[in-house]
């Protein structure tokens, strides 16, 4: 027994890796000085844990899945490939932390733990296989993500943030847990691969109660990853979050909860049981919502960050419709999306983050000239709107059309339709920054300050992807082809 | 007889009773507390499926993460809440009301 113990956690490195960091972080920021200007140690720590475990991962990718610690944890390639998307994401939103002053100099060391904090929450939760260690992640993610939230202390809509964002929190937890208590009871089992072939047959009184308790499951991961109708708190909580926060939680709490949707549905509801259609239904009616609510309401917003957070859960939508499909092909369009995904959110996020320093909100006319003032960081935001609106030959066209794709070999074309009438609805708004960048002209010829020639490389190199993604995604799909999830 | 009905209506009153606390009552604090009476639901369900119908000790050692989980959940949301009140000196949900455009 112990045995078997070892050999588990030696297919549990990365996660072992990302944990000791974070102890790694705690006691380095307990060594400084008190008062320290900056901390130079606590940001080396964070990136070389990081760093390696991203190596450990990347080394891991290609070795066959397999379940640890008696079956409670899947580790497969599926999983490993988004939680390289997490750490990539926690890497980047460490760096623009370090780089803004939208989080005080003293809390930058938290920043850092917290956010190697939710990392491993997520970590946990991309590759839970029973219900009690999806509750554990899924707290741990979000516990750290209040904290987070109303890192600004003095800022009151920093804290409002927080509130709202621990209330909502604490509130779907309960409803999740409620549903998961009576699907404990019926099935008998917390186990994931235990209860995919009690399901398939499931019939009649059962089923009655099983269908609603799935729903009120999903109340918890629909939080997570900001899905309508459990999308309200997301706007308030993404304008009133401090910049690097804000760009933090449109990455990896959104990917993991929709790893774990995905590994759901792939490992459950893959038959043609009464209850795997009512979910397949309820998730396809919430991709097509999520999509439409999300871009509508993007449309009429002041603040650029409040527009991002809508057009976030905009993307959420598409990215649950390369679930709903429950193929392999929507799952390696998922993970291309998440990866062109990330690269295009850290770009537009740096790029606020530098007009937000500047004069203190990110309202939509902040931007007007910026192509004459700073050629560099405008037209990457330009290629970053244009990949987001999914424009060829950009990144984020492929990774529509793989879901598109992967939705109209299975028929759907209903929600292909919608999806197709949402990507232009959201070209109105992503053009609409590009217009005031391009064609206004500025209120002063001030130059924003902190661009130094170092963050002008970084904002170019991270723009790099986005367009290569785009036109060699070839190669990407294939290390994404390797990555399937394991199937007990 | 206590049979396992009689603890799934009470989880249930419990579950709803919570639900009710969180949508009428506009006192941040009492809202918490609406919280844990539906984390504490979930947990009796837990413990009673386990009790009448499994038989399998995997129930249990759930009900006991919820009640720790629960624990650090409420202790992070009273922390922020303390800090809304040093704010705003007031604890009333309307007035987290600034950041509605």
């Amino acid at each position: 027994m112990a045995m078997k113990y070892l050999v588990s956690l030696g297919h549990y490195v990365p996660e072992l890796l990302a944990c000791l960091t974070m102890f790694g972080l705690i006691l380095v920021e307990a060594a400084q000085e008190k008062g320290a200007k900056s901390k130079p140690l606590v940001g080396a720590t964070a990136f070389l844990g990081l760093i390696a475990t991203f190596v450990i991962l990347c080394l891991n990718l290609s070795k066959p899945g397999v379940s640890i610690f008696t079956n409670s944890i899947v580790i497969d390639s599926f999983g490993t490939f988004i939680k390289i998307i997490m750490v990539l994401g926690t890497l980047g939103a460490i760096y623009i932390a370090n780089q803004s002053n939208d989080i005080y100099q003293g809390l930058k060391s938290e920043f850092s733990i917290m956010a190697v904090g939710v990392l491993v929450g997520g970590m946990l939760l991309t590759s839970a296989n029973n219900m009690l260690l999806l509750y554990i992640g899924l707290e741990t993610l979000s516990i750290l993500s209040y904290v987070m939230a109303s890192l600004k202390k003095n800022d009151e809509r920093s804290g409002e943030a927080g509130l709202k964002y621990s209330l909502y929190g604490g509130i779907s937890a309960g409803i999740m847990l409620f549903g998961m208590s009576h699907i404990f009871g019926v099935l008998g089992t917390i186990n994931f691969s235990e209860m995919a072939p009690l399901l398939a047959e499931i019939s009649g009184d059962k089923a009655l109660i099983l269908i609603p308790s799935f729903l009120l499951f999903f109340v918890g991961l629909g939080y997570k990853i900001a899905c309508v109708p459990f999308h309200m708190w997301s706007p308030d909580v993404y304008e009133g979050s401090p910049l690097p926060v804000t760009t933090f939680f449109s990455i990896v709490p959104k990917l993991a909860g929709m790893a774990v949707i995905a590994r759901l549905t792939m490992v459950l509801f893959n038959n043609s049981g009464i209850v795997s259609v009512s979910w397949l239904g309820a998730l396809s009616v919430i991709a097509a919502l999520t999509m439409t609510i999300g871009n509508i309401s993007a449309i009429g917003q002041r603040s650029v960050k409040r527009m991002l957070a809508y057009s976030s859960i905009g993307h959420a939508g598409v990215m649950l419709l390369g679930i709903v499909v429950v193929s392999e092909i929507g799952l390696r369009s998922l993970l291309f999306y998440g990866f062109t995904y990330l690269f295009m959110t850290l770009v537009a996020f740096y790029i606020v983050s530098f007009v937000n320093d500047k004069y203190g909100n990110d309202h939509f006319e902040r931007f007007s000239g910026l192509i004459n003032k700073h050629p560099i960081m405008a037209i990457s935001m330009i290629i970053v709107m244009f990949s987001l609106a999914g424009i060829p030959p950009l990144s984020g066209f492929v990774a529509k059309f793989n879901i598109f794709s992967a939705v109209i070999a299975k028929k759907y074309y209903v929600l292909a339709l919608v999806a197709g009438i949402n990507s232009v609805i959201s070209l109105y708004y992503y053009m609409k920054i590009v217009r005031l960048m391009v064609f206004k002209t500025s209120e002063s010829d001030e130059l924003i300050g902190g661009l130094t020639l170092r963050n002008q490389i970084i904002i170019g190199a991270l723009t790099v992807p986005v367009v290569t993604l785009g036109i060699f995604w070839e190669k990407v799909i294939g290390v994404v082809t390797s990555a399937t999830l394991m199937i007990q | 007889m206590i049979t396992l009905s009689s603890y799934l209506m009470i989880s249930l009153a419990l579950f709803l009773s919570g639900l009710v606390v969180m949508i009428a009552r506009k006192n941040i604090i009492a809202i918490l507390l609406g919280i844990e009476l539906i984390l504490n639901s979930a947990a009796l369900n837990f413990a009673a499926y386990t009790r009448f119908v499994n038989q399998n000790i995997e129930g249990h050692i759930v009900s006991l993460f919820i009640i720790v989980i629960a624990a650090a959940e409420a202790a992070v949301g009273l922390g922020i809440v303390i800090r809304f009140f040093q704010m705003r000196e007031s604890i009333h949900i309307d007035d987290a009301a600034q950041l509605q455009s």
